[in-house]
C-alpha cells in the first residue's frame, strides 16, 4: 500500500480485458501502474499494432499531456491482468510544466514528435506485414471491454434547447442535462414541452448550457433514445456538431476528469 | 542563427560538418545536445543488416537529447551523420540545461523519462522489424 498518496491522486482498478484508454479520445490524465500489466496498442487500417506492455511503475498517458495542443490519445491501453492504476490529475502538473524552461520544453516537444513519427512508421511496417497472405491480426481491438472510467459524469444542470432546424424566432425550451460524456449527454425535459415540438429519435436539437466548471456549452446533438414517464421525457443525445471542436472537447475532457 | 530563438542563448559553440561526416557515433559516450542551424542530418542505427536510417532531421531540430534527458550517463543510442553538407550545428550549454532540468518537478521528470524510454523502445522495435524483413 502506498502510504504517501497525493490527495489529488486516485487509484482505479481494472479487470483483465478492460480498456483504459481509447485511441482518438480526448483525455489528458496520466496513469501510473501500481500493479498488474497493461498493453498499449494502436489500430491502423483495421490492424491492431501492439506497441508495448507495461508493468508496475510504468507510466501511460503522458504523451497527450506533454502535447502543446489538445492532442488525441495516440494509442489505446487495456488491462492484460487485473490492474491497479494511480491517476495523476493533470491540472497541477500542467501548471508546473508551464514553468519549465522554454528550451527544455522545445526539446521535449521534438522528442514527442519523433515518438509519434516512429509510432506511425511502426504502423506502416506492421500493416504491410499483416496484409501479407496467411497472416491475420493477432487480437481484435473490440475484444477489449470498454470500461473507460470517468467518461460519463452525472450532473443536474439547467439548459435551453430548440430543434436544430427551426424557424426564426422559435422559442427555446427548458430542460436539464442529467449526465455528460465525451460523445453525448442525457437530457430530461417536461412532457409539457411536447406540445411545442416533437422529441423523436433521429431529430437534432441545439443545446446551450453552462457546465458546473463554468465552461459554456453550445452544440448540436441528435436524439438516439427516448424514455417517457408520466411527467418527464428522458432523451439520450449524441453530439453531432461541436463548435470549436478542439476547445469543446478539451472543456469536456477537463470536466470529466476524476475529482 | 537557429530557427528557434529560444536556443540562441544556449549555443556555446558552432561546428560545421561536411556531408557524410559523423557528428555522433552510436555507442560512444557524451551528453551534448545539438541544434541544427543549417542543413540536415540522418539518424542511423547499426543492425545485423548494416546501417538503417531511422530518421532525418532538419534545421531547427535538436538531437542528442536522449542521453541527457535519461540522466546523462548512457551511451548514444544512434549515430547522427551530416547529410549533404555543409551542416552547421550548435552545441547547447549543458550546464544551463542541467540547471533547467534540476528545476523540473520530480513527477514531471518521471513523465519525461517515460517518454524517452518509449522513444528508445519504439525506435529499436522499428529497427528490428526493418531488419527482419
Amino acid at each position: 500500500m502506498n502510504q504517501h498518496r497525493h490527495k489529488d491522486r486516485k487509484t482505479l482498478q481494472y479487470l483483465k480485458g478492460e480498456q483504459i484508454i481509447k485511441q482518438g479520445d480526448y483525455g489528458i490524465s496520466i496513469y501510473k501502474i501500481l500493479s498488474g500489466k497493461v498493453q498499449v496498442f494502436r489500430k491502423s487500417e483495421g490492424v491492431e499494432v501492439p506497441l508495448a506492455t507495461f508493468g508496475a511503475g510504468g507510466i501511460i498517458g503522458e504523451m497527450a499531456f506533454l502535447s502543446k495542443d489538445a492532442e488525441v490519445r495516440s494509442a489505446s491501453a487495456g488491462a492484460l491482468e487485473d490492474t491497479e492504476l494511480e491517476v495523476w490529475h493533470p491540472r497541477e502538473l500542467a501548471k508546473k510544466y508551464e514553468q519549465t524552461s522554454p528550451v527544455l520544453k522545445t526539446i521535449i516537444g521534438q522528442a514527442l514528435d519523433r515518438l509519434r513519427r516512429t509510432n506511425r512508421f511502426m504502423d506502416k511496417l506492421a500493416v504491410t506485414s499483416t496484409n501479407k497472405p496467411g497472416k491475420k491480426p493477432t487480437q481484435d481491438y473490440d475484444a477489449w471491454k470498454s470500461k473507460r472510467k470517468f467518461y460519463r459524469k452525472e450532473v443536474y444542470v439547467p439548459c435551453r434547447y430548440a430543434p436544430a432546424s427551426r424557424p426564426k424566432g422559435f422559442p427555446f425550451l427548458k430542460g436539464h442535462i442529467t449526465d455528460v460524456s465525451m460523445s453525448g449527454m442525457g437530457l430530461q425535459v417536461s412532457v409539457k414541452n411536447e406540445s411545442v415540438t416533437s422529441h423523436e429519435v433521429g431529430e437534432s436539437l441545439h443545446i446551450d448550457s453552462v457546465l458546473p466548471n463554468g465552461k459554456d456549452l453550445s452544440l448540436t446533438a441528435q436524439i438516439v433514445s427516448v424514455k417517457k414517464s408520466r411527467a418527464m421525457i428522458r432523451l439520450g443525445m449524441q453530439f453531432k456538431e461541436l463548435p470549436d471542436y478542439q476547445e469543446t472537447k478539451k472543456a469536456l475532457g477537463f470536466f470529466l476528469l476524476p475529482t | 542563427m537557429s530557427t528557434n530563438p529560444a536556443f540562441d542563448a544556449y549555443i556555446m559553440e558552432v561546428k560545421t560538418y561536411s556531408g557524410g561526416e559523423v557528428i555522433i557515433e552510436e555507442g560512444s559516450f557524451g551528453s551534448w545536445i545539438y541544434v541544427i542551424l543549417e542543413g540536415s542530418v540522418k539518424v542511423k542505427k547499426r543492425t545485423a543488416k548494416g546501417m538503417v536510417t531511422i530518421d532525418s532531421l532538419k534545421e531547427g531540430e535538436v538531437f542528442g537529447e536522449m542521453v541527457f534527458l535519461e540522466g546523462g550517463t548512457g551511451a548514444r543510442s544512434a549515430s547522427v551523420i551530416a547529410a549533404e553538407g555543409p551542416v552547421r550545428v550548435g552545441l547547447l550549454d549543458t550546464e544551463k540545461l542541467i540547471s533547467d532540468y534540476e528545476a523540473v518537478a520530480p513527477d514531471l521528470k518521471t513523465l519525461i523519462q517515460s517518454l524517452m524510454s518509449k522513444l528508445r523502445d519504439t525506435t529499436s522495435k522499428v529497427c528490428s522489424i526493418v531488419v527482419a524483413r
